[in-house]
């Protein structure tokens, strides 16, 4: 089972990659929405793993919080260079 | 025991530090401490710290970060006031001057506010009572010529050395003018 969460490393260093290497502000906010749903699903992963839910529940409510948190902040970088 | 995947995912919280750090541009830097809330959240909560994981993409990811955008976006910011109208004769000139102002001070991440103002008393009052940065407007002696030049005043120091050395447009002249600090007058 730990291959599983080898390859889901892997996949989380794309956006990492991503996110340092783009200037655009916008590609480094998809690289975030990615960073932030994958870190949550592997947090669920994991909880499934050990078989310990308080960790799911927490996993569950981070990825709620993460994509709140994404467009908030979307929403302020938008309205930027207005006004 | 600890298995081997946590070494990896827990080497994965410095490697997204560093890039944080090496960071310039402070919108840039905000949102890549997003991306290291998120890392040190999945962190904290396979090492077990469920509560603290919790707390670190409430407070850490969305609160901090929400706040520190709308921070930055107020503080960094150079208020330049005009003249709300100026004559139609120069009005090309004075748009392409805005652009080149604004590519200067862009490349230091400030935004460039405009704040209009009806007549050039008013324009100097502003200066004065330092509810602007600076102030552009045509100079009274230049209206013989052809040339229209323009008269820049900034009351930052360091906005003024920015401008001093990077912009370079024909016909303007920046001038750097100490208003003395009166009393505890703070807006």
């Amino acid at each position: 089972m730990d291959s599983i969460l080898i390859a889901m490393i892997l996949a989380l260093l794309i956006p990492i990659y991503e996110a340092w290497q783009d200037d655009n502000i916008w590609q480094k906010m998809l690289a975030f929405a990615s960073i932030a749903t994958k870190t949550s699903i592997m947090m669920l992963v994991i909880s499934v793993l050990r078989d310990d839910w308080s960790i799911g529940v927490v996993a569950v409510i981070i990825l709620s919080v993460g994509e709140a948190g994404l467009m908030l902040l979307a929403h302020l970088i938008k309205r930027l260079n207005e006004v | 025991m600890i298995d081997n995947y946590i070494y990896v995912i827990v080497a994965l919280l410095p490697l997204s530090a560093l890039i944080l750090v090496s960071q310039t541009n402070p919108y840039n830097a905000l949102v890549i401490r997003a991306i290291l809330g998120a890392i040190a959240a999945l962190v904290y909560s396979i090492l077990g710290g469920a509560d603290v994981a919790l707390t670190e993409a409430l407070v850490g990811t969305m609160l901090a970060v929400t706040l520190y955008v709308i921070a930055v976006r107020s503080s960094l910011v150079m208020r330049l006031g005009i003249l709300s109208k100026n004559s139609d004769s120069t009005e090309d000139y004075f748009t392409e001057l805005i652009a080149n102002l604004r590519k200067v001070t862009q490349k230091y991440y400030l935004r460039l506010e405009l704040v209009e103002y009806p007549d050039r008393e008013l324009l100097k009052q502003a200066l004065l009572k330092r509810e602007v940065h600076g102030i552009c407007e045509r100079s009274e002696l230049s209206n013989m010529d052809n040339n229209p030049i323009y008269q820049t005043t900034i009351r930052v120091h360091r906005l003024f050395e920015i401008l001093q050395t990077e912009f370079t447009f024909p016909d303007t002249e920046i001038s750097y003018i100490t208003i003395p600090s009166s009393e505890d007058k703070h807006k």
